[in-house]
């Protein structure tokens, strides 16, 4: 693998609270690793006054860092910096067995089928289509086409069938409806958390498991993904690559802000 | 057994004082109903019981060897024995114990199989519960009443004493301990089975707790008492379902769950009972495959029949069902509880097409079942009169190093004369279980 980029990423994620909270527990998962895609460099991750932090691994290989933090506070802050070098290939070879992908076959109640989707989803005629790459591109571009960019049409519960009811949601709901179309089609994919060149907050698109070779495909953009992008996290769905999960003593209102920048370094 | 039948009163009397209660929510309130007791015990002689013995010991051992391949190496999957799509698609599969080994590798420490004996005498499996079968405290608590109100019953008749239940129990606990007392992790006053938990934390010496007395800290678990001093905990007998077990692992709404619970499980430093992702293994359409299981795992066959069941999911099957469909029973794989039960000759004929349509979209959703004509046991009616009612039997198998089948178990009986549901959530009553010991 060549890398031709050298991207600086910072991830910051600000909560407050109306009030002190105690007893506060929480898991959060935002670590870049790295494949055969990227090189990840000098990851530096800062979480505010927790005392001590643990750390494990999920079954998808995402590292999760968790604690507790049980004197008063009104703030939690966590920082996450680093450079990823990405280079030209588009895929991922794929080595292990079948049998441990078989799980990113089926459905999850994010991407179930409805009635909409099934339409939706025979409307594309992907038979038609010689293989698995060929589909996948082709959903995108349907997607990419009929699906309308709105944020603050759907929330974070939202399903795929719900979004493309509505017919517009953020890369969540284009991702998750991505994902239910190859489900249907028996296309084994997974939904990717991550960052992408310029913009201010997290990113999510699907890989595709394609003829031995895991892509990533970004309907949001209409883009295979490329060196511009960097990846985080991996899961069945949304549900499985929460960013930070918690729960706290205390009456407050919490108000939380996720920035996320990356820059071309690159000389 | 008149001494039993004239006690029969009091010891409802005795046992709703104790608060043996079953917890109902319906339309959105909670109530508390009576577990109703009849006197009449079923009677399991012990030839017949040795069998059962045999048959349940040989299931459950199998269960636990699926549950440690499917989360293992997946062989069964490999193999082609059972299809990828039903584990994968089976609700109680959990991703996050996907390569988590428990305690000395049991993963259902405690299983309650219901059975129903047939006309022809044969006990047909109709469920393996593998997540938190409840109902061990009924049966023990009316044995003890009625040794109390009739012991001449108990001399005359050479019944096996069932009152071991807690030994087995506390002997599961601490063989999987990690060093630390064992608890016992309740919902909480509102939950159904809140008798059960108080009653076995009791019997056993564990200590009963919500998830607001438990805190974990770097990846170990401490009982927090009343002077607020930290106790280590080594093994948690959860009454709470894996969904709500860790909010920071499982569903992140949960407020009874204790956060990060899942994490010192999976490093080794404390003991859940039974392991979470259990679901997996007693999801009604696993259920179908678990006659081939024995066949797989042990090589043998297996000694306790299933009711003959069909998966629309194979085309076969999907004919057999649509042609006999009035005969049969459908079964929703999602559902518990005796809820999304259809007998396929009470739907009228517009259901019946829904129906039917719905089952093409998704057959991997129901099972179907033969209707199995069962053995009716007698209960006491209102006025005292002998009625027969339909009864099945949950049969309690605890495993430690070794698997043991409790001699006696929790046989639930339908007040309905017309009901084939003996569920307690949906109102049975139940009866004590008497197996002989010659």
């Amino acid at each position: 693998m060549i890398f031709i980029r050298n991207l600086k990423f910072c991830y910051t994620l600000n909560a407050e609270y109306s009030g002190d909270i105690t007893h506060h527990n929480f898991s959060f998962m935002f670590s870049p690793h790295d494949t055969n895609r990227q090189r990840i460099e000098n990851l530096n991750i800062e979480i505010a006054d927790c005392p001590k932090l643990n750390i494990t691994r999920d079954n998808f290989k995402n590292k999760r860092y968790y604690g507790l933090i049980d004197k008063p506070h009104n703030k939690f802050s966590i920082k996450v910096t680093g450079n990823a070098l990405t280079g030209l290939d588009i895929y991922e070879e794929y080595t292990s067995e079948p049998v441990e992908y078989s799980l990113l076959k089926v459905q999850t109640s994010l991407t179930l089928p409805g009635l909409k989707l099934r339409e939706y989803h025979n409307g594309m005629e992907l038979d038609k289509l010689e293989n698995d790459y060929e589909k996948a591109l082709h959903i995108m571009h349907t997607i990419y086409y009929t699906f309308k960019y709105a944020s603050g049409a759907t929330v974070v519960h939202s399903s795929a069938e719900e979004a493309l009811r509505l017919g517009m949601g953020v890369c969540q709901d284009y991702a998750h409806i991505m994902l239910s179309v190859l489900r249907m089609e028996n296309i084994p994919c997974r939904y990717v958390v991550g960052m992408m060149l310029g913009e201010g907050a997290s990113h999510a698109w699907a890989e595709v498991l394609c003829n031995g070779y895991w892509y990533g495909f970004d309907p949001t953009n209409n883009k295979l993904v490329n060196d511009e992008y960097i990846r985080v996290s991996a899961g069945r769905d949304s549900s499985d690559c929460s960013v930070i999960r918690g729960n706290f003593y205390g009456l407050a209102n919490q108000r939380q802000k996720e920035i996320v920048s990356v820059e071309d370094i690159s000389n | 057994m008149d001494g039993l039948i004239k006690h029969s009163k009091t010891i409802n009397k005795l046992l709703s004082r104790y608060g043996v209660k079953f917890g109902i929510y319906k339309n959105g309130e909670f109530k508390e109903q009576l577990f109703p007791f009849d006197p009449i015990p079923r009677i399991i002689d012990y030839n017949e019981f040795s069998n059962l013995e045999k048959g349940l010991i040989q299931r459950v051992q199998v269960l636990n060897c699926f549950l440690a391949d499917v989360y293992g190496k997946k062989q069964i999957i490999k193999d082609g024995v059972i299809p990828e799509e039903f584990i994968y698609s089976a609700k109680g599969f959990l991703p996050p114990c996907d390569g988590v080994f428990p305690q000395k590798g049991i993963y259902s420490h405690i299983s309650g199989i219901d059975l129903v004996q047939a006309k022809d005498n044969n006990w047909y499996v109709l469920e393996d519960n593998l997540r938190v079968p409840s109902g061990a405290s009924y049966p023990m608590i009316a044995r003890e009443l009625q040794r109390r109100s009739a012991p001449e019953t108990f001399m005359e008749h050479r019944i096996i004493d069932n009152r071991n239940y807690a030994d087995l129990l506390k002997e599961v606990m601490d063989y999987v301990n990690t060093g630390g007392i064992n608890v016992i992790l309740s919902p909480g006053r509102y939950n159904a089975a809140f008798f059960e938990h108080s009653y076995l934390a009791e019997k056993t010496g564990a200590v009963l707790t919500t998830g607001n007395d438990i805190v974990c800290e770097n990846d170990k678990v401490f009982y927090i008492d009343y002077d607020g001093n930290k106790q280590r905990i080594g093994a948690v007998y959860r009454r709470i379902s894996d969904e709500f077990l860790d909010p920071m692992t499982f569903n992140e709404e949960s407020l009874i769950g204790i956060p990060h619970l899942f994490e010192a499980y999976k490093k080794g430093n404390v003991a859940l009972l039974n392991a979470p992702g259990n679901g997996v293994a007693d999801d009604k359409g696993i259920y179908y495959f678990v006659p081939k299981m024995i066949r797989y795992y042990l090589g043998e066959d297996s000694i306790l029949q299933n009711a003959p069941t069909y998966l629309p999911y194979y085309k076969k099957d999907m004919k057999y069902v649509l042609d006999n469909f009035d005969n049969l029973v459908i079964k929703d794989v999602a559902e518990a509880g005796g809820y999304g039960v259809i007998f396929g000759s009470s739907l009228s004929k517009d259901k019946k097409a829904d129906f039917i349509d719905l089952l093409k979209n998704e057959p991997r959703r129901f099972i179907a079942q033969e209707v199995i004509d069962f053995y009716d046991l007698d209960i006491l009616d209102e006025k005292g009169e002998r009625v027969p009612r339909k009864a099945d039997l949950r049969a309690f198998v605890l495993t430690d190093g070794k698997t043991k089948v409790w001699p006696s178990g929790l046989t639930r009986f339908s007040r309905n004369p017309d009901s084939f549901i003996v569920n307690s959530s949906q109102g049975g009553g139940f009866k004590d279980t008497w197996v002989l010991s010659r």
